[in-house]
């Protein structure tokens, strides 16, 4: 937790209506929170509650109707490279004509960083991401994990300053997203990544994140947040058996109602 | 109707401009003719009946030469289509045979049937015949299997089996095979007449081309689309009504 | 072995067809002037390669084949393009395409003998005008069908709107557009006979009407055999052509 550090990224009263005022119906009403320097933050929310939404305003591909997204205190009105986002369906995000290294590349070639670099560039973030030896493969050739893996690693290709995560992990099976799960906040811890989760998995949310915001729906608004103190780094076992975590699931459970 | 609308900016325009180069002489009038002389010269043909005896001449041909391609189709690929054995024995020539283009056999059709609808029917039933086998072979392996099983276990024969089940079953799949070749039977029949055959629309076309007549030729163009136009949308209604009438039996 | 011998079985029986054929000619059970045995037939086809008389029509035939065809590619790709990217430009061609596309191909012949002569350019523009329908089609479907996941891809990474046409929307429309062309290159050789035959210029087309007007069978024949074979060599290389460049489809999906 550090307390002082200026806000990465900011929702300062976000609201999103959609349609004219009589018939119009409200996604996400007020919302203001702030995702401070080299935290993970999770926002955890039944479906319904708009939190894709909310994610795709602080992305910049969506106007709020009133309040602002910022991000490093200006105002965020369209995509900005050092914002990437992960979205959960990860069959429909990568371009299934490119090798793995090509969908990696395509982040570089956005950055306009010239073709002879790519290889020295890619080599490291697939090795991270346990890539190397698929580089030269189809997404269609992939597993679910390893499509997710491939979109993860052209995100961090962007180098950008905040992760912005879409139910990265919900569409794979159990063990596949536990692994993931590990594998991904090892990467954040080690390299101080400020990311910015969005999971209607509870647990998830606590596992993962070092502040959880709960959000209800209909109209999408927050009713809890929660500084969750676990230590780091976290164990599938013990973390989630910690009395601290259960006390938290607890919480959100309430507020949050049935799955 | 807005749609409709904007669809006919697009052509009223070209027409007005092609109207208005005419008229500053900026297009030769032997070639280019006019929109207006072209209307006056579709009217004309169709009142005088031209029009119409072409069109019954090469809709004959082609109606010859789609029912023979139905006919033979529907039968060879009902029968490739139940047995496995026999596709495998046939594929290489059906591969050999089917991407000879239909035009070829124009000269083979002149030398034995001479000018006339035969001619014109016979290729255009060359042209038909694949897609109607193609279509029917899927769709009576598309069959049900338990329907088959069900023929073998009664003992019927296999041309009871082809005629009892395995058709019945496969016709909303042969009626679209049917329909894409009803639109390459007019194209077809209006191919040949113009490589070779002096009759109907296409032939109509090279007339009033080489006696310098314009303007009956941008008609018959006109016209030959229009007719086109309306016998897809008519073969589209027509299937769409059967295939809603199959579709309903079988949820029943 | 199964396959191996069910390959063996169906060449066993395109060679009992031919032989069939050779019987059915040898008996004069068809008139000779109108089926010639098979055997005639390769021994003309083989007296023209012998002479070298095959060489000029055939390369002449394939060069306005290629050329209309790629014309046709070009222009449908680019123009598919355009007018997908337009919901204007939609609403304004797409009825006119709608009425055009069941015209007869062959339909533009006249005109275009009127206004180019009885040319090589005629022919090619004829090719080009009369197969650009499919890929045209084909091109705007593909271009309009991109998954709107990969648009937020494209806007994320802050491409132009060139580098997304070219990265994002011409590679997700290929299935289609490759589609497309295959059927346009069929309709493209027999627009090309078509228009040999009635412009006279020396070419396949024109050759196997020439035998017909003579009554020399065997010429058709030999003539049929080779339009066969280009047509089933342009076929194959398309195939190929796609197989190697769709080759990150998935296996099942086929289409």
């Amino acid at each position: 937790m550090s307390a002082g550090a200026p806000p990465v990224l900011a929702a300062r009263g976000v609201s999103l209506a959609f349609g004219t005022p009589p018939a119009a119906r409200t996604i996400l009403s007020d919302l203001a929170f702030e995702v401070p320097e080299r935290e993970f933050v999770c926002i955890v929310g039944p479906s319904g509650c708009g939190k894709t939404t909310l994610l795709r305003v602080l992305a910049g591909l969506l106007p709020a109707s009133a309040g602002e997204a910022h991000f490093q205190g200006r105002r965020v009105a369209a995509p900005q490279p050092d914002i990437a986002i992960i979205f959960q369906d990860y069959g429909r995000a990568l371009l299934p004509w490119r090798t793995v290294a090509g969908n990696v590349a395509l982040a570089f070639e956005a950055r306009g960083i010239p073709k002879s670099e790519h290889a020295v560039r890619s080599a490291p973030l697939l090795a991270k991401m346990r890539l190397a030896e698929h580089a030269d493969k189809f997404p269609a050739e992939l597993s679910g994990g390893m499509q997710q893996r491939v979109q993860i690693a052209r995100c961090l290709a962007q180098e950008p300053r905040v992760l912005l995560m879409d139910e990265p992990f919900g569409a794979l099976d159990a063990i596949t997203r536990q692994t993931l799960q590990d594998e991904f906040a090892r990467l954040c811890e080690s390299e101080h990544r400020t990311v910015l989760f969005v999971t209607h998995d509870l647990e998830e949310a606590i596992y993962l994140g070092d502040r959880v915001i709960a959000l209800a729906a209909n109209p999408g608004r927050i009713v809890e947040i929660i500084d969750v103190d676990l230590p780091r780094p976290r164990r599938q076992l013990e973390t989630r058996e910690d009395y601290r975590f259960l006390e938290y699931r607890h919480r959100l459970f309430q507020h949050l109602g049935h799955e | 109707m807005r749609r409709v609308a904007i669809g006919m900016i697009f052509p009223l325009a070209v027409t007005a401009l092609w109207e208005l180069a005419a008229w500053a002489g900026a297009v030769s009038g032997d070639s280019f003719s006019r929109p207006v002389l072209v209307a006056a010269a579709l009217v004309a043909a169709v009142a005088d009946g031209t029009l119409l005896r072409q069109t019954a001449e090469t809709f004959v041909s082609a109606i010859i030469g789609l029912a023979i391609a139905t006919v033979l189709a529907v039968a060879a690929g009902a029968v490739l289509g139940l047995s496995r054995t026999l596709e495998r024995l046939t594929v290489l020539t059906v591969e050999a045979l089917r991407p000879i283009p239909s035009v070829a056999l124009i000269p083979v059709a002149l030398l034995i049937f001479g000018f006339g609808q035969n001619m014109t029917g016979s290729v255009v039933a060359f042209a038909c015949f694949w897609p109607i086998l193609i279509v029917t072979i899927s769709s009576v392996r598309g069959i049900d299997p338990r329907l088959i099983e069900v023929g073998r276990m009664m003992g019927l024969p296999l041309a009871k089996r082809i005629r009892k089940l395995a058709l019945p079953a496969a016709l909303p799949g042969i009626m679209v095979g049917i329909r894409i070749a009803a639109g390459i039977a007019i194209v077809v029949a209006v191919t040949v007449e113009i490589a070779a055959n002096p009759r109907g629309l296409g032939h109509g076309m090279i007339v009033a081309q080489q006696s310098l007549h314009p303007d009956l030729m941008w008609a018959t163009l006109l016209w030959l689309g229009l007719v086109g136009w309306i016998a897809n949308w008519g073969l589209l209604r027509l299937e769409r009504r059967w295939l809603r009438w199959f579709w309903a039996q079988r949820e029943a | 072995m199964r396959r191996l011998a069910s390959a063996a079985s169906s060449v066993a029986f395109l060679t009992a067809v031919i032989a069939a054929w050779w019987l059915v000619a040898e008996t004069k059970l068809i008139n000779p002037m109108f089926l010639p045995g098979p055997q005639r037939a390769l021994a003309t086809l083989w007296g023209w390669i012998d002479s070298g008389e095959l060489w000029d029509p055939l390369g002449k035939t394939v060069w306005r084949l290629f050329a209309g065809w790629l014309v046709a590619s070009a222009i449908g790709i680019a123009l598919g393009a355009a007018i997908a990217s337009s919901a204007r430009a939609r609403e304004l061609l797409e009825p006119t395409a709608e009425f055009l596309r069941p015209l007869p191909a062959s339909a533009l012949l006249p005109p275009a003998v009127l206004l180019l002569g009885l040319t090589d350019t005629m022919i090619v523009t004829v090719i080009a005008f009369g197969t650009v329908w499919p890929i045209l089609l084909g091109s705007i479907h593909g271009f309009k069908a991109i998954d709107p996941r990969l648009i937020e891809v494209a806007r994320m990474l802050r491409f132009p709107p060139l580098a997304r046409a070219f990265k994002f929307q011409l590679p997700n429309a290929l299935p289609e557009i490759f589609a497309g062309m295959r059927v346009s290159l069929a309709l493209a050789l027999i627009l090309t006979v078509v228009a040999e035959m009635l412009s006279s210029q020396p070419g396949l087309g024109h050759m196997v009407l020439v035998a017909a007007r003579a009554f020399r069978s065997a010429d058709i024949f030999a003539g049929i055999f080779v339009l066969g074979v280009l047509g089933f060599l342009t076929n194959s290389l398309m195939q190929y052509l796609e197989a190697y460049l769709l080759r990150w489809r998935p296996a099942h999906s086929e289409g």
